[in-house]
Formats: structure tokens, C-alpha cells, sequence
């Protein structure tokens, strides 16, 4: 194919310096590859999320109830708005995970599980329905069992003996915390589902009743309000059945229960996009500074022959088109080759379908836009600036308008005479161009600031999982089939050698009565002792609960951000145990946001006698003797508890450690954790490329000096001391820089997710591991960026070193 | 007497074409170049230092004129003030009907292509691309003439510069006396009649520099002007016209003035 001189020129640069080219083509490619595996992760996460989702049919509204048998589903389908309605049995036990361990477990059974119309589940493994005697287990929690498909698993009856079940099956259940007010998907037990026989056999009483009304509504399931009426509708129809209801939820049919974390990933992703995005643009214009820089000459040649600066500038910013093209082809395949299997990954940690890998449009034009814009806006400047130099200055390489003059830096660095000769080169050299040296330490130090600051959001989330632990602080927590008297078990549970302090406390299940008399979301009440020192709550304003306190109520972050005007002093309803009570809000706490639910405590005191249960309990926190024991400590402890409390007739329904309640309550943080590692190492690579582009330039642009200095006697060794104090001295400023930028960075990545996740703005946290591994990360890099081109110059004679173009 | 005026390329005002100076022995016609007290003063961290102080010097078509001088003297500077590309401090520059001094940078570019040939002692050849797209890339870039028609002429003067056989080479695999007929090639492209040469010879050994020399006679026969900056003495006896510089000033004009 015959081009036009022009052309051929464009190509042949492109061709000719390899090394520059790949230097400029890896500095678009990643930051193309970086937008593409963000774009990719961003478009595709919450849409599989909400699509599979909403492909299981999921309930728009659940109705939980005391046993019931009336009001068949039949009749309830005729209320206006309900399209189907589907009836649930729910039975909370325990399933035997080791000779003393258990783990809680909730069994869900319908009437024809093979034909389960709404919230349907997804099998991964061995069979579905279970038959008699089988139960399937949701794949999340699945490790926590110990079982695998085939195994039997004993589960606990209501009179404590054991019954086997073999696990024939695992799904994947995505209505996981759905409903569940304080809890959601990380704090909800392991998920089993068996039949109503199986029910019936595993002595659970009346095994054909229901407890939950799962309903799916006609109209738009989009529409909040819309869904809170029907709601209330059933909520009436069954209390006019005389069935008691105890809460009653709504959600849209698309709405994931962990979209919320999503929702905190995505606002970080764009954090991260957008400095990528910004860091790429710098790499590229530091890189095409030094194009022009080198092609100057060129340019006076292109003038001289007739060439107007809208023709030089043409073929710059075509050539620069063309490296954003060949950068568009090698990152645009390579991001979803990483962008998917992290999608992958994160399916069983927040519980979603992946449909798969498959071409993201979005993605691909974000690519395309990008891959056009940034070397192109990059470019424009040093374009137009090489462009409109005079043929003079072109040829000559002195400028008459700028004529060469020292300014301060210049002449302090001049003043160096103690110093080392070659020192002094090294420092002039790193300072000479000042503009690139510029744009080399804005890269660098965003590329490291932001690598720095994910270690330290993720300490600022290690942090706030240290701060929940203050909630946490009892060794075992033990629940007792009924209500007993506290100084009844107290004394007991203080005969097992080891136990330091023991409380009772009460549990309430509620839910919030809104403005208009519906009830709203339910909420976990815990009442400990009014001064009980097992919980240091996080305040966020307001108080905590005092002795002497009647209906005062102390409310996690989550009621701030459902209900922003409540303030402390405000009164809340409450139905508490199927009583409307109002409480007045003493304070604000913060826990695990969203992960937690709403929660609330209130004081036992107050709670008991509401309840008409003063003196009793039916939950009791235990205290070692010993501070900080371990999670199997904390179990031993507990099971020498409950084997007690067993000797003693007292049947212990669950049996859960301290340790294991935090780690429940903080699961969610795991998955941001991990996925905040995965962005560091994107940043560093990205960050890397720039120093590597920059040094390379530096020294690949010092040729010909490198060829005077070894035609003056300079070995090689004097050489590469000098190259190398240039990478050094670049890489220790801009760790310096980065180090300074990762405060803002990091209190801005943290705010995005705590307000995400909390809806308040997070806590400052500190990594020095970000700080050390950006340090030998950013010094490894000088040395191999500077070294390979500064060995590749004084590989070359001085003759073809002179005479380098 | 008739004064001549073009219009300024700035401002469209009127501007008068200078009058020639007193016409040497055996010119004839109107001059294709005119100088009048050209100066040309550049700033350094010491003060400003005068390249050129005052030059008025006119050129007739067809002439062969070589500017000797040493270094310092002025010379290229002179040749970049005449060629565009560099302005003067004072004064004024004319090829043809051309105020070279009062015009932009960008149209500057544009007619020293249409209207120059320039040849440098570093030959400035385009790395990157083969010896026929150098000479084609003025063509290019001026649209004097059609793509087809480019290609063929820059085979043409290859062959004039006897270089055809290599004409799909790059510039670094051949000579250096090679390089600088490319670049008199290069130069012709647009068929310039004013051809400038910076030191054409000044990095060939004597044998290349009598070629180059030979191609530029063959030139001025063919009725072009060419305007040699030299150190060779031996050169600049064989010009017609030999232009002398000492410190910025025409120190001796063959011609006489």
C-alpha cells in the first residue's frame, strides 16, 4: 500500500523506536486496561446481582407470623395487588459441626419444594428437592458444616436429642437476609432446606403450619410505597384470619440484599477510576513530552519544506491516535480476562449468579472514548508547543524567546562544589526538566498515594471491626429454651470453673410503627443491665443507656439513614411483642451498618418488666476469668457452660462465642478488604509503568550526553552512578509526595465506603505496610527503570552515541 | 519614479517594495532578493549580542553567490533571516515580491516551501522514512502537486542526484555525500528558483564536495539562484559572486558596490 510521506513518517516513528513505542503503549494499555477492568466490574457486578435476583422470583413482601394454618395462601392471593403468595415454615436449630461444636441453622420447608414458586433456588451440587431424612444446604455457611454431599449431619431436636440427616444436595439461595432485619446475608445462620416430613420427624411441633407468607405483587415492585400498601392489606386480611403477626417486610424484585455492598465497592471503583484515568492522562503527556522533545528537530526539517503547524500538529496527534489505538487492541481484551474472573470470585462472597463472561458494551466504549481522548487531550499540549517552535530554535535547539537561564534551584545546585562531580550532574539532571519532572511526581505520587491509602482503609475498616468487638465483649453468649430466673442460672453457670461474671439478658423482636400507624422494618432489641460493662458502645451522638432509664432506647446508625430527621429526644414506636410502646431516643450508636441491621438496646430493667418477666432471662453472657482467650478457648469455655447447664436440666439452644458473633458481624468487611487489595496492586501497576516510562526517557533522551561523558573518560559504573542517584532521587521525592497525598486519598476512600456502608463518614486509619511497600516497590522500580536503558547506552560506542537523533 | 507596493499578509495594508539598490555591471531585471539594514540582535544572559548590523544586499535571478566569512561573521545567521526562519531585529527582507520579515510564522512555513529550496551542511534528512519519501515530503506538505505526479518527480530528481537505485533506502544506510544530494533533491521538490545552501560541503570530503558542486553549476545553468554559505575558499573563487562578512557587515562584495 502506497501512503503519503506524511503517513509513512507517523508508521515509521511508531516502528522505529521500539522501546519508546512500548513505553508509550503500556502507558495508555494500562490505563485502558485499568478503566476497562472497572468499567467491566462496575456494569456487571449489580447488574448479574440484580438480574439473577430477580429471576428467582423473590418475595416483594414477607410476612412473618405465629404458626398458623388459616387463611390459606389461596385466600390471601385475592387480596388486590397480590400476585402469588407462596406459604413457609422456618424452624431455627442447631446442626452438631464437631463432638462439642454447633453452629445454628435455619430449616426452610414448603409444601412442594420441588415446585417452589417464589424465591427459587439455584443447584450447584448433588440433588434437589431433599427427600425424607435429607436436607440441602446454601453453599455460603456450607464450610461452616463440615459436611460435604453424602455425609450425614446431625441436627439437635427441640428435646435435645440428635437426629442424622444426610446432605444431598447444596444450593445457592440468593434471598439470603432478605428480611432478616438484624442480620442480613453475613449474619444469617446456615440455610438447610427439608420437607415437611423431614420436619415433622426432626420433632418440630406442628410441622404442616407455616410462619412465614412470602407474596409477590402485581404493579410496579419498584415502588416502595406502592408495596408498604399491599402490604398492609395482607397484614390485615391475615389478622382478620386471627393470625398473629409478628413482622411484616417489603423489597423490590430487584433489589439484591447485599446491593448495599456493591453499592460500597462501586463508590470506590470510581475513586479509584477516576485517578487512574487522571494518572494515565499524566503518563501519556510525560511520555509524548519527551516524543516531541526528541522529534524537535524533525520538526524545523517539516517547516523548513513547507509544512504549516496544523500539518505538524496532524501528524503528532495522529501518531498519538495510533498508539491509542494499538493501546486499545491489547488492553481491550486483556481487562475482562481479569475484570470476570474477579467478578467470579466475588459471586459466593456476596452471594450472586455470574452469567458468565460476555462482551460489556459500556466497557468497550469507555475503552474506545478513552483510548481516543486521553493520548489525544494528553498530547495536545507538547503538541502545540512543538509545534509552534520556530525553525530555529528547531534546528539549533536554542530558544531566542527563553534564552538558557539559571534560576534559583540552578544555581544552588551549581554552589554543590564540595560535592561529588557526578552528584552534581545526577542532581542537575533530575532538575533540568523541570515540567517532566513535574508530571513524573504527580504520577508517581497519585499511583503511590493511592496504593499507600487502600492499606490504610483497609486498616480504618480493621479498625472499625476492633471497635464493634466492644459490643462483643462477653466470652460465650448462651440462649435457653425459655426464660428462667437469672439468679437461678447465674449461680449455676458461676460453678464452672474459669467463669469470671455472668448477666442476663433479654432479646425482643420488633419492628418500628410509622407516622401513619403501618409497621415498618423489624428491629433486634437487646436490653443488658442498664450498666453493664460487656458493652462500650461506639456513640455517635447522644447517650448511652443509664441506670434509672425507663423507655429510653439507644438506635444504630442504620435508623439515621432510614430516618434522617430522627433526632435524640424524638419518640419511637415500637411493637414489641405485639404492644405498640413508645421509646424515647437517648442515642445514636454505630456498629456494622448496614452488614448489622437495626439494632437497638434498651435497658433489661425496663425490657423485663415490659415483658412481664422481671428477674428472668433467657439470654446470658458469660466472662472468663482469664482476658483474651481465642475462639476455641472461648468455645471450650462454653461447652463446659452448657454441659453444665444440661446436668442441671437446662436446655441450651445455642451456644455462640464472642469471637464468632464478630466475626458473623463483620464477614461483609472481609469481601471489601480483599477487593481493595486487588485496586492496590491495579494502582501499583499502574504507578510502575509511569516510573519506568519516565526513567527510561530521562535517560534515553541523555544519549548522546552519556556518549560526552565516556568520550571524556567516564566509566561505566561512573555512568550508572549517576543514572541511578536520578531514579533514586525521583523515586524517594515521589514516595515522599505519595506519602503526604495518601491522608486525603485514604480519608476520601474510606468516606466513600463508610458512607455506603454506615451513611456516616469513617474513622481514620494508619498502614505503615503501605508506606514500606510503596517505598521498595517505587526504589526497585529507579533501579530497574534507569538501569536497563542506562545499560543499553553505554553498550553503544561513542560514535553511534554522538550521532544519536 | 514608479514605486511598487504588495499588500501586507497581516494587516492587508499597502506596503512599498524597496527600490533596487545601484545595479552592479551586467545585471538586468528587477532583484529576487532584497536585504535593507537588516539587523539581527540576540539576547544572551550577557546582554544583547548584534549578529548582523545593517546589511543591505540585492540578489538578481540567475545569480550563483557564495558568503564567506568566519565563524561568528554572520553568516548563517544571515541565511536564516533570508530564508525565514529567523526574523530580523530591523529592517526589512524581500524575495520577490514576498516582505519575508513581516510574515507569520505559519505562512512563513508555506511559502518557504513553494518558493525555497534550503540545503544544510547536517543535511536534515527524515530519519524515519526512505530517501524518495524525503523528497516527496515537501510536495506533500505544499499540495503543488497530485500524489501520482509527487512520486514520479521525486524519482526524477532522484535520478538528477543519480540516487534512483536507492530511493527505498533509508537516509542512514547511505553516505554522507548521498545524504546531501537528497537533501539538494529534497530542495527542488517544489521547483523553487531561489535554492539556499548552509555550508553545503562543510562535513563532505573534497571529491563529494566537487560532486555537490557540480549538481549546484548544473543548477544555475538551468537558470536557478543559488545563494552559498562556504569556508572553502577554493569554492567561493568558482562562484560568480562572492559576498565577504566580517562582524555582521558585507565587508567585500565581488560584484562591487
Amino acid at each position: 500500500m502506497r501512503l503519503r510521506p506524511r503517513l509513512q513518517k507517523v508508521l515509521s516513528d511508531l516502528a522505529g523506536n521500539r522501546q519508546r513505542s512500548l513505553l508509550v503503549l503500556a502507558s495508555i494499555a494500562v490505563g485502558l486496561f485499568a478503566i476497562g477492568v472497572i468499567t467491566t466490574i462496575y456494569v456487571v457486578g449489580p447488574d448479574d446481582m440484580r438480574s439473577g435476583y430477580a429471576a428467582t422470583n423473590p418475595p416483594n413482601i414477607a410476612v412473618q407470623a405465629l404458626l398458623f394454618d388459616r387463611c390459606a395462601p389461596e385466600h390471601i392471593a385475592q387480596t388486590p395487588g397480590v400476585r402469588q403468595v407462596e406459604a413457609v415454615r422456618y424452624a431455627s436449630t442447631r446442626l452438631q459441626t464437631g463432638p462439642n461444636d454447633w453452629a445454628a441453622i435455619d430449616l426452610r420447608t414448603a409444601k412442594d419444594l420441588a415446585n417452589l414458586q417464589i424465591g427459587t433456588v439455584t443447584v450447584v451440587n448433588g440433588k434437589w428437592p431433599p427427600g425424607e431424612r435429607e436436607i440441602v444446604i446454601d453453599q455460603y455457611k456450607l464450610p461452616d458444616t463440615n459436611a460435604e454431599v453424602g455425609d450425614m449431619i446431625e441436627l439437635e431436636t427441640p428435646s435435645g436429642k440428635t437426629k442424622a440427616v444426610r446432605l444431598v444436595g447444596v444450593i445457592q439461595d440468593l434471598g439470603i437476609g432478605a428480611f432478616r432485619g438484624a442480620g442480613g446475608f453475613f449474619n444469617a445462620p446456615i440455610q438447610g432446606f427439608v420437607t415437611q416430613e423431614t420436619l415433622e420427624w426432626l420433632e418440630q411441633p406442628q410441622p404442616k403450619r407455616y410462619n412465614t407468607l412470602l407474596l409477590t405483587v402485581q404493579g410496579d415492585d419498584q415502588d416502595e410505597v406502592y408495596l408498604e400498601s399491599v402490604a398492609q392489606q395482607v397484614r390485615e386480611e391475615l389478622e382478620r384470619c386471627n393470625v398473629q403477626v409478628i413482622s411484616v417486610a417489603t423489597r423490590s424484585s430487584t433489589e439484591h440484599p447485599n446491593l448495599f455492598l456493591s453499592q460500597a465497592i462501586l463508590a470506590v471503583l470510581l475513586v479509584i477510576g477516576l485517578l487512574v484515568a487522571f494518572l494515565s492522562g499524566f503518563l501519556i503527556t510525560n511520555t509524548l513530552q519527551a516524543i516531541m522533545n526528541q522529534q524537535v528537530q524533525q520538526i524545523g526539517i517539516l517547516k523548513t519544506v513547507g509544512a504549516r503547524r496544523y500539518q505538524v500538529m496532524g501528524i503528532y496527534l495522529l501518531l498519538s491516535l495510533l498508539f491509542g489505538a494499538l493501546a486499545f487492541v491489547i488492553a481491550a481484551p486483556l481487562a475482562p480476562q481479569v475484570a470476570f474472573p474477579v467478578i467470579d470470585f466475588l459471586t459466593v462472597q456476596m452471594n450472586y449468579i455470574f452469567y458468565g463472561p460476555r462482551l460489556v458494551p459500556e466497557a468497550v466504549i469507555a475503552q474506545a472514548v478513552l483510548a481516543v481522548l486521553l493520548p489525544v487531550s494528553a498530547a495536545l499540549l507538547p503538541v502545540w508547543q512543538g509545534a509552534n517552535i520556530s525553525v530555529q530554535e528547531a534546528l539549533s535547539g536554542l530558544s531566542q524567546r527563553n534564552p538558557p537561564n539559571q534560576g534559583w534551584l540552578d544555581r544552588k545546585l551549581s554552589g554543590l562544589r564540595r560535592r561529588s562531580l557526578l552528584l552534581v550532574v545526577s542532581l542537575r539532571n533530575t532538575f533540568r526538566r523541570k515540567g517532566r519532572l513535574l508530571l513524573t511526581l504527580v504520577t508517581l505520587t497519585l499511583g503511590g498515594a493511592v496504593f499507600i491509602a487502600t492499606f490504610s482503609v483497609r486498616v480504618s475498616l480493621l479498625d472499625y471491626v476492633n471497635q464493634i468487638v466492644q459490643y462483643f465483649l462477653a466470652d460465650v453468649n448462651i440462649t435457653l429454651d425459655r426464660a428462667y430466673r437469672i439468679e437461678e442460672i447465674e449461680g449455676l453457670i458461676r460453678q464452672v470453673p474459669g467463669v469470671k461474671q455472668v448477666e442476663g439478658w433479654m432479646f425482643a423482636r420488633t419492628e418500628i410503627v410509622l407516622a401513619d400507624g403501618s409497621v415498618g422494618e423489624s428491629v433486634s432489641l437487646l436490653a443488658p443491665p442498664a450498666a453493664s460493662p460487656l458493652v462500650k458502645p461506639i456513640l455517635v451522638a447522644g447517650r448511652w443507656l443509664q441506670p434509672g432509664d425507663r423507655n429510653a432506647i439507644a438506635l444504630s446508625e442504620l435508623f439515621k439513614d432510614a430516618f434522617p430527621d430522627l433526632e435524640v429526644g424524638d419518640t419511637l414506636r415500637l411493637r414489641v411483642e405485639d404492644k405498640e410502646t413508645d421509646w424515647v431516643v437517648v442515642g445514636f450508636f454505630q456498629l456494622a451498618g448496614k452488614v448489622s441491621g437495626y439494632s437497638a438496646y434498651t435497658s433489661y430493667e425496663y425490657l423485663s418488666e415490659l415483658l412481664n418477666q422481671p428477674g428472668r432471662a433467657v439470654a446470658f453472657r458469660v466472662v472468663s476469668q482469664s482476658p483474651n482467650l481465642n475462639n476455641l478457648e472461648q468455645e471450650a469455655l462454653g461447652q463446659a457452660v452448657e454441659a453444665h447447664l444440661s446436668r442441671n436440666g437446662i436446655r441450651v439452644v445455642d451456644m455462640t462465642t464472642g469471637k464468632h458473633l464478630l466475626k458473623t458481624a463483620t464477614d461483609g468487611f472481609d469481601v471489601l478488604t480483599s477487593f481493595l487489595l486487588f485496586l492496590a496492586i491495579l494502582t501499583a501497576l499502574t504507578g510502575s509503568i509511569g516510573l519506568t516510562g519516565a526513567m527510561s526517557l530521562n535517560v534515553m533522551e541523555r544519549t548522546r550526553e552519556i556518549g560526552i561523558l565516556r568520550a571524556i573518560g567516564a566509566s561505566d559504573k561512573a555512568l550508572m552512578r549517576i543514572v541511578l542517584t536520578e531514579g533514586a532521587l525521583i523515586g524517594m521525592m515521589s514516595w515522599v509526595l505519595s506519602s503526604l497525598a495518601a491522608f486525603p486519598i485514604s480519608e476520601l476512600m474510606s468516606d466513600s465506603i463508610s458512607q455506603s456502608m454506615f451513611g456516616g463518614p469513617a474513622n481514620f486509619g494508619f498502614s505503615p505496610i503501605g508506606y514500606v511497600l510503596w517505598l521498595v516497590a517505587v526504589s526497585a522500580l529507579a533501579v530497574v527503570a534507569s538501569v536497563m536503558p542506562a545499560r543499553n547506552a553505554t553498550r553503544l560506542t561513542i560514535r553511534e552515541v554522538l550521532s544519536y537523533e | 519614479m514608479l514605486i511598487q507596493t504588495v499588500q501586507n499578509s497581516r494587516n492587508g495594508r499597502a506596503i512599498a517594495l524597496p527600490q533596487p539598490l545601484p545595479c552592479p555591471p551586467g545585471c538586468s531585471g528587477e532583484p529576487l532578493i532584497r536585504l535593507r539594514k537588516v539587523v539581527k540582535r540576540y539576547r544572551t544572559p550577557a546582554g544583547d549580542f548584534p549578529a548582523l548590523k545593517g546589511i543591505d544586499l540585492d540578489v538578481y535571478p540567475g545569480e550563483f553567490v557564495g558568503i564567506i566569512g568566519r565563524s561568528g561573521a554572520g553568516k548563517t545567521t544571515l541565511v536564516n533571516v533570508l530564508t525565514g526562519v529567523d526574523h530580523p531585529s530591523e529592517g526589512e527582507v524581500w524575495i520577490g515580491d514576498v516582505p519575508v520579515h513581516s510574515l507569520s510564522e505559519n505562512r512563513l512555513a508555506l511559502w518557504r516551501g513553494r518558493t525555497l529550496g534550503i540545503i544544510y551542511q547536517s543535511f536534515y534528512l527524515m530519519p524515519s522514512i526512505s530517501l524518495l519519501h524525503n523528497v516527496m515530503l515537501p510536495m506533500d506538505v505544499c499540495g503543488l502537486y497530485r500524489r501520482g505526479q509527487s512520486e514520479q518527480r521525486a524519482m526524477e530528481l532522484l535520478r538528477m542526484v543519480e540516487l534512483e537505485d536507492h530511493a527505498h533506502k533509508l537516509p542512514s544506510a547511505i553516505s554522507g555525500g548521498q545524504q546531501q544530494r537528497v537533501a539538494i533533491a529534497r530542495a527542488l521538490a517544489n521547483d523553487p528558483d531561489l535554492l539556499v545552501a548552509d555550508e553545503p560541503t562543510g562535513r563532505l570530503d573534497s571529491g563529494t564536495a566537487e560532486t555537490i558542486f557540480e549538481v549546484f553549476s548544473r543548477l544555475i545553468e538551468q537558470g536557478k539562484t543559488i545563494l552559498m554559505v562556504t569556508h572553502d575558499l577554493s569554492l567561493a573563487s568558482r562562484v560568480r559572486r562572492v559576498i565577504r562578512l566580517v562582524d555582521g557587515q558585507i565587508a567585500e562584495d565581488s560584484n562591487g558596490l
